[in-house]
């Protein structure tokens, strides 16, 4: 139960106000879930692998991290650059491996919420101005991003329940996901007959996996989409995002609110309007609802 | 004319303030909306608003009489249950535009998204775009035009009214048919458009209810419902294919599909029989005036700064229809409620005016079908109930079967007379706890933040749902167990779906427990509850307090035939029919159900004082036992069996 917001800068500059754009639009909906608040963001990226981690706050903090170096070094991964922020620690690292197997073995040491040459979670209890306030999303500019508030109802209020969801073991899949799926539990054993590896029981997760394992099997994110309407049972209406792309789908009953808008320049999604005129205050925007059973993305052909 | 900035103004205080200029007969200006929700809700005096912008959901929603113009997009449920007045919407709305609407006028220039005028029971709702998906889904009357295409599925499920496509109709939706449209009609329209500026001269089609579903068919055999025993014959039929089980395949054999009954679940199921007091309480039945020993004072509701309730014991009454129930009974209701402190609760369908007259406190319920909902009652109501379900049928909408839908009550209730009503089992605006907060919070606005809002709900996952409507922000949840009547429902469901009273109030304790919620949001428990001694138990298990339904009937003189559904009560509390209404005297049925109440007070008085307290807020866990080891599993109490053996 919750509320969503993604934008995408058409121009592919790593330096728009991808964080203080995804602030403003869930603070905007904050109504929507107060519980818990997340945001994938996208920068230009490198060749590097950035992987964050919750780590929490007390003791447990340095044994987690410690188990993490020793998974690292297992992968000859070596840290470049190492940051502790609320709940956190981010790490880069040089890695070239296998991702899939690299997190699994990571998910060991502790909950990892992200890996990504572009891609960061960060997600957290509280509001959107509380976890800009600990984590500075305001200061972060990229490309694209996407954001949720959450209310909780089954799972507890907690940072590893937050979204978005990275698709686990897939580098810069992520999903945020407002609604629910009924047939959760039929694709998930599906999948895991095909030895993927779920790390909640949150439905946005096997959302996130799905869609990256078609994208892997080299379906375009509109192909892996027009599969999910199909696919995916219950009500729901989401966005999903990779290193170039933003995509966004809704179920066949529209249950789920979804508005839209586009420029020249970006692209701008949420589930009310109230949150794209945060981004264009006193301005009278031209929006759409996407149709019930429908979908749509946008992508950068010009990023490597 | 006025400006409004909402850059500086929050829509509470600019709601207040359009309240206001409207009475000194000015016109508004909303400068800056930037689509914030419930703009304009609650408003009842007429006046001119203009949204220079989008606006948010519930736009003029639970209005009456003013002209609303939006420059831009609306969000969910424009006009929602509008009466008189008018929106004109410049840009698209969003999904359920229109919604329940009962006489008003909204013009939509662009498109319109899915589900527009679902429940709507009068009026116009016009778009000059295309429509979305499910356009007239569960229509009980007025007009929708869509000069566009229609959508998929339109006028789905409609049972009254007419729906007219400019356009294409992408498909019909269940029982509703595509007929030849009189040249009456058209002129109609065309004056309708005219008056609105909108050029049309297109052909135009026409659909309305097939009426292939507005009534069941086979009736069912009248009957009474047989005991669930397992021995009760011997022969050569055993006690496992008893006389229950083969008068119900019988007459589903002849019927072809679920049977229906009144009153709640029969078989046997824990309840709070099966748990029992602590300590003995004879000090208390011995003393000589328990009611002047003991505090039964008790408020509901107050949680978000809202006048609560104010109750002179923690007791209420169940809510219960005018249309389940007779008006006598209704107003015999009312009447005892006042005469014993204690609110009574329109149920669905709407007030009764000698009803409100009448109560001492009044709840007003808010039903999926918005059957007799309206802004005028909820602004004389003392409390607010949102329904999402009942302890009888968890899931599903109410019944009324034809011969209970009188004109009088469909006139009230906005739906055409003589159909088998069946409510829809969803609120057309609430499709999660998402919606709900939006939801709730334009209840808030119509009612200027002066009423408890809360919320009935069967029993079900209740440690999850509990959780919901806490951080949904209710002031109250009225829990309801399986134990719970109803007025018809299918058998099946009174039977097996949802769970017991005693085990509801448990998870919801353990429910609100887990999120540190504390005791700011009051549960109120029903389903069953027959007594004092019953109201003692949920009470200590942690009930602020108990309304009760069945009981107070049977108090009335209910004889409990089971056939409330049938619309032929013998004692004329069930029915509409004037000749059997007549059997039940208001006066006298309202001192019955005064007096009972009276020995409910003081039970509760005498078994709190006999468990050594002063007032029933001191009631605790450590009042109970469980006789059972299912009653223990299900409440966590300690487990003496020789509790009932001593108390003997």
């Amino acid at each position: 139960m919750c509320g969503i917001a993604g934008i995408f800068f058409k121009d592919g500059q790593g330096n728009r106000p991808v964080g203080h754009a995804l602030v403003d639009m869930l603070d905007g909906c904050q109504h929507r879930g107060p519980d818990s608040t997340g945001f994938a963001l996208y920068g230009a990226g490198d060749d590097h692998l950035v992987l964050r981690f919750l780590v929490g706050e007390g003791p447990e903090r340095e044994a987690a991290i410690e188990r993490i170096r020793s998974i690292l070094s297992d992968f000859a991964a070596t840290p470049v650059e190492e940051r502790l922020t609320g709940v956190t620690w981010r790490v880069t690292v040089a890695f070239a491996g296998d991702i899939q197997a690299f997190a699994y073995a990571l998910e060991r040491g502790a909950k990892l919420l992200s890996v990504g040459r572009r891609l960061d979670i960060i997600k957290d209890c509280g509001t959107a101005r509380d976890v800009d306030r600990v984590y500075g999303i305001s200061g972060i500019n990229g490309t694209h991003g996407i954001g949720h508030v959450r209310l909780a109802t089954e799972s507890d209020v907690r940072p590893e329940a937050a979204h978005p969801f990275w698709a686990t073991g897939f580098a810069d899949v992520a999903i945020v996901h407002n609604g629910q799926i009924t047939n959760y539990w039929k694709m998930r054993r599906a999948l895991e007959q095909r030895d993927f590896e779920f790390r909640t029981e949150n439905d946005s997760e096997l959302i996130a996996v799905y869609l990256a394992d078609q994208l892997r099997s080299g379906a375009s994110l509109n192909a892996a989409l027009e599969r999910a309407v199909e696919d995916l049972d219950g009500t729901f209406s989401f966005l999903v995002a990779t290193g170039d792309g933003l995509g966004c789908a809704k179920d066949k009953l529209a249950a789920k609110p979804m508005v839209m808008m586009e420029t020249d320049e970006l692209v701008a999604i949420a589930s009310e309007e109230v949150s794209l005129n945060r981004l264009f205050p006193g301005r009278q925007l031209n929006t759409s609802e996407p149709p019930p059973g429908s979908f749509a993305t946008w992508s950068r052909s010009i990023l490597p | 004319m006025v400006a409004i900035d909402l850059a500086v103004t929050p829509v509470r205080e600019a709601n207040q303030r359009i309240r206001a200029l409207a009475a000194e007969g000015q016109d508004i200006d909303i400068i800056n909306p930037d689509a914030r929700h419930h703009i304009g809700v609650g408003l009842v005096t007429p006046t001119s608003v203009r949204i220079h912008g989008s606006a948010g959901y519930f736009c003029a929603g639970l209005s009456d009489g003013a002209r609303f113009e939006v420059d831009n997009n609306v969000g969910w449920a424009v006009g929602d249950n509008m009466h008189r007045g008018s929106v004109v919407v410049g840009g698209n709305a969003s999904a359920i535009a229109g919604v329940a609407i009962r006489g008003a006028e909204i013009v939509i220039r662009g498109n319109m998204g899915s589900r527009a005028g679902q429940v709507m029971k009068a009026g116009t709702l016009c778009c000059a775009g295309n429509a979305s998906f499910l356009a007239g889904y569960m229509m009980y009357g007025g007009r929708i035009i869509i000069l566009g295409d229609s959508g998929e599925r339109v006028g789905e499920d409609m049972t009254g009214g007419t729906i007219y496509v400019g356009g294409r109709i992408v498909s019909l939706g269940a029982d509703a048919r595509e007929t030849d449209l009189p040249a009456q009609e058209r002129l109609e329209i065309l004056e309708f458009l005219d008056r609105y500026g909108i050029s049309f001269h297109g052909s135009l089609s026409r659909i309305e209810n097939a009426g292939t579903k507005l009534r069941y068919g086979t009736p069912e055999p009248r009957s009474r419902p047989q005991p669930y025993d397992r021995g009760d014959e011997g022969g050569a039929a055993t006690g496992y294919w008893n006389r229950r089980v083969r008068e119900d395949i019988a007459i589903k054999a002849q019927i072809g599909r679920y049977r229906i009954r009144g009153y709640g679940a029969s078989k046997p199921m824990p309840d709070f029989g099966d748990i029992d007091f602590a300590r003995d309480v004879e000090k208390g039945l011995a003393h000589p005036d328990p009611l002047a020993a003991v505090s039964l004072e008790t408020t509901v509701g107050s949680r978000s700064g809202a006048k609560p309730l104010g109750l002179s014991m923690p007791v209420m009454i169940a809510p219960m229809s005018y249309g389940a129930l007779s008006r006598s009974m209704k107003i015999a209701l009312a009447v005892a409620s006042r005469l014993s402190g204690v609110a009574e609760n329109t149920g669905e369908g709407g007030m009764l005016d000698r009803q409100r007259e009448e109560a001492d406190q009044l709840i007003y319920q808010c039903l999926s079908g918005r059957l007799g909902w309206n802004v005028h009652n909820m602004q004389r109501a003392d409390a607010i109930e949102f329904y999402a379900s009942q302890g009888a049928k968890p899931g599903l909408g109410g019944q009324l079967m034809a011969k209970k839908v009188t004109p009088d009550l469909a006139a009230m209730r906005g739906i055409p007379q003589g159909i088998d009503l069946r409510s829809p089992s969803r609120h057309p605006d609430v499709l999660g706890a998402d919606d709900l907060v939006i939801k709730i919070e334009e209840f808030r606005e119509a009612t200027a933040y002066r009423l408890p809002i809360g919320l009935k709900m069967g029993a079900g996952r209740v440690q999850h749902d509990i959780k919901i409507a806490y951080k949904d922000g209710f002031d109250y949840v009225a829990l309801d167990g399986v134990q719970g009547g109803t007025g018809a429902a299918s058998t099946e469901v009174l039977e097996n779906v949802g769970i017991p009273t005693l085990a509801a109030i448990q998870e919801a304790m353990d429910g609100l427990k887990e999120i540190d919620a504390g005791n700011d949001m009051d549960i109120v428990l029903m389903g069953g509850i027959k007594d004092g001694v019953d109201v003692v138990k949920a009470l200590a298990l942690g009930a602020r307090a108990c309304a009760m339904g069945t009981s107070l009937l049977i108090a009335a003189g209910c004889i409990a035939c089971m056939q409330c559904h049938v619309g032929a009560c013998p004692v004329g509390i069930a029915t509409q029919d004037p000749d059997h209404e007549q059997r039940l005297e208001v006066r006298t049925a309202a001192e019955k159900i005064h007096r009972y109440l009276e020995t409910v007070r003081w039970q509760i008085a005498a078994l709190t004082l006999g468990l050594g307290h002063t007032d029933v807020r001191q009631l605790g866990r450590s009042d109970l036992v469980a006789l059972t080891p299912e009653a223990a599993a299900l409440t966590g109490l300690p487990y003496v069996p020789k509790r009932a053996a001593t108390a003997a």
